[in-house]
């Protein structure tokens, strides 16, 4: 699989940004909200370490994918979509990106606002976004990383639901073409004359 | 019995004199500690403590340290962290509401520096305890930093779970500033 993404199909960069963000999020949402219920314990401020660590391994991802799609191409949408279907997929995309970045980034607001120490998984140093202690934005910050977390379930949910959609009902390559493996369904090459 | 009252005078400056008293002023005063949470180090302060002190650098044989802390008013900037510190885990101010320092005697190293020897009393456990002094005389009075640098365990702060010492290191610096004003006028 080529590295950069062609008309029909995702690049294995791409790729990889893809899943494995898909898998990071997907264990950071389990994590959270079941360190929140642990006692507080050694065992809960590991489990929050390894909460943030991985946390900021999305972000950092999220970073480099966002550069890496600004220099790689987007297949192009099957020419059976309606241009409001497309639409409103690039919207979803468009929040998917923003919430990746803002989940992350408000929980490592709320870190610094509640003046614990930040480190990427013991080994490096991360600094505080406040300088201090600084309880109205705590509040504020501890707020919003879990109202954008439940939005993103929301968006989510509509995200996998349309991928499924394209794959089971418009029997079209969106899916196909997003995944590492060969699906029954080959990307169909739509005018793919880039390569 | 008039010659009573000539004699308690005689007798009272007969007693070994002891080293200048000073009033702490508090509002001027701060005692704080610093630990290592999580590889990163904290900085807490006890926002109630009281200090006698007795201090002449020209008569250290005369000293006197006693401090008494109310560990209920640790404060640590973290909201979930003061929450804990006073906790059966940590201090226990159920059972040990203060921490104090005696001390039993005062010496010169040999650069120079003053050391208080003492018994510091925490959570239970009284175990000697050693403070580099250093005094300052100011113009209404004087100023006198004091630190010492601890083992919590040794006091059974933060233990069970909290004993993990790659969580919470172990080694603790106390550090005092005291504001001294003469006393009694
Ligand atoms: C946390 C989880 C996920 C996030 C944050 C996420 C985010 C995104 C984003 C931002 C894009 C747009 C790529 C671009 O145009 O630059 C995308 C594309 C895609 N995602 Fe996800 N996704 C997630 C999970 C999933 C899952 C579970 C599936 C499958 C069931 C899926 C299927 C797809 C497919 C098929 C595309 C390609 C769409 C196309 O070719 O137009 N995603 N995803
Ligand atoms: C991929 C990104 C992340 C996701 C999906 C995520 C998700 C979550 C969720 C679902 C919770 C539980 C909320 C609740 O129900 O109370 C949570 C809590 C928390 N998150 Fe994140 N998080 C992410 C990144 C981060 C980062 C980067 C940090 C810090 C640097 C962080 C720090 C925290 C903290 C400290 C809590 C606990 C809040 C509390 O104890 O009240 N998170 N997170």
């Amino acid at each position: 699989m080529p590295l950069r993404s062609s008309d029909a199909r995702w690049g294995a960069l791409a790729q990889f940004f893809h899943w494995t963000v898909a898998l990071l999020i997907v264990a950071q949402g389990a994590i959270g909200l079941a360190m929140v219920a642990m006692a507080p314990t050694v065992a809960k401020v590991k489990v929050y370490a390894l909460h943030k660590s991985i946390g900021l391994t999305v972000l950092a991802l999220a970073l480099l994918r966002l550069a890496w799609r600004a220099a790689d191409r987007r297949p192009a949408d099957p020419p059976a979509m309606p241009r409001r279907q497309a639409l409103a997929a690039r919207a979803v995309h468009a929040a998917l990106y923003v919430l990746i970045l803002a989940i992350p980034l408000s929980g490592w607001l709320f870190n610094s606002a509640a003046n614990f120490p930040l480190s990427w998984f013991g080994l490096v140093h991360v600094p505080s976004l406040t300088g201090g202690a600084d309880p109205a934005l705590k509040a504020f910050a501890r707020a919003a990383h879990e109202t954008l977390f439940w939005i993103l379930v929301a968006v989510l949910a509509a995200h996998v639901g349309a991928a499924l959609k394209h794959h089971y009902v418009d029997r079209d390559a969106v899916l196909a073409r997003m995944l590492p493996w060969r699906t029954r369904r080959r990307p169909v090459p739509s005018g793919d004359s880039a390569r | 019995m008039k010659r009573l009252v000539p004699l308690l005078a005689a007798l009272a400056f007969a007693l070994p004199a002891a080293a200048r008293e000073w009033n702490v002023d508090m509002t001027r005063s701060t005692l704080g500690f610093t630990a290592t949470y999580q590889g990163e180090a904290f900085d807490g302060r006890f926002e109630r403590f009281g200090a006698k002190i007795a201090y002449d650098p020209a008569d250290l044989a005369h000293a006197k340290f006693d401090v008494s802390v109310d560990l209920a008013s640790a404060d640590t900037q973290n909201a979930e962290r003061d929450q804990m510190l006073p906790g059966a885990d940590f201090f226990d101010v159920a059972k040990f509401p203060r921490a104090r320092f005696v001390s039993t005697g005062f010496r010169r190293a040999a650069d120079g520096t003053v050391l208080a020897d003492g018994i510091l009393t925490l959570r239970g456990v009284s175990r000697p305890l050693t403070l580099t002094v250093k005094f300052t005389p100011a113009a209404a009075g004087a100023a006198l930093d004091v630190g010492a640098s601890l083992r919590r365990l040794d006091f059974g702060v933060g233990g069970g779970d909290w004993a993990d010492t790659s969580v919470i290191a172990n080694a603790v610096t106390v550090k005092a500033h005291l504001a001294l004003t003469p006393a009694g006028g």
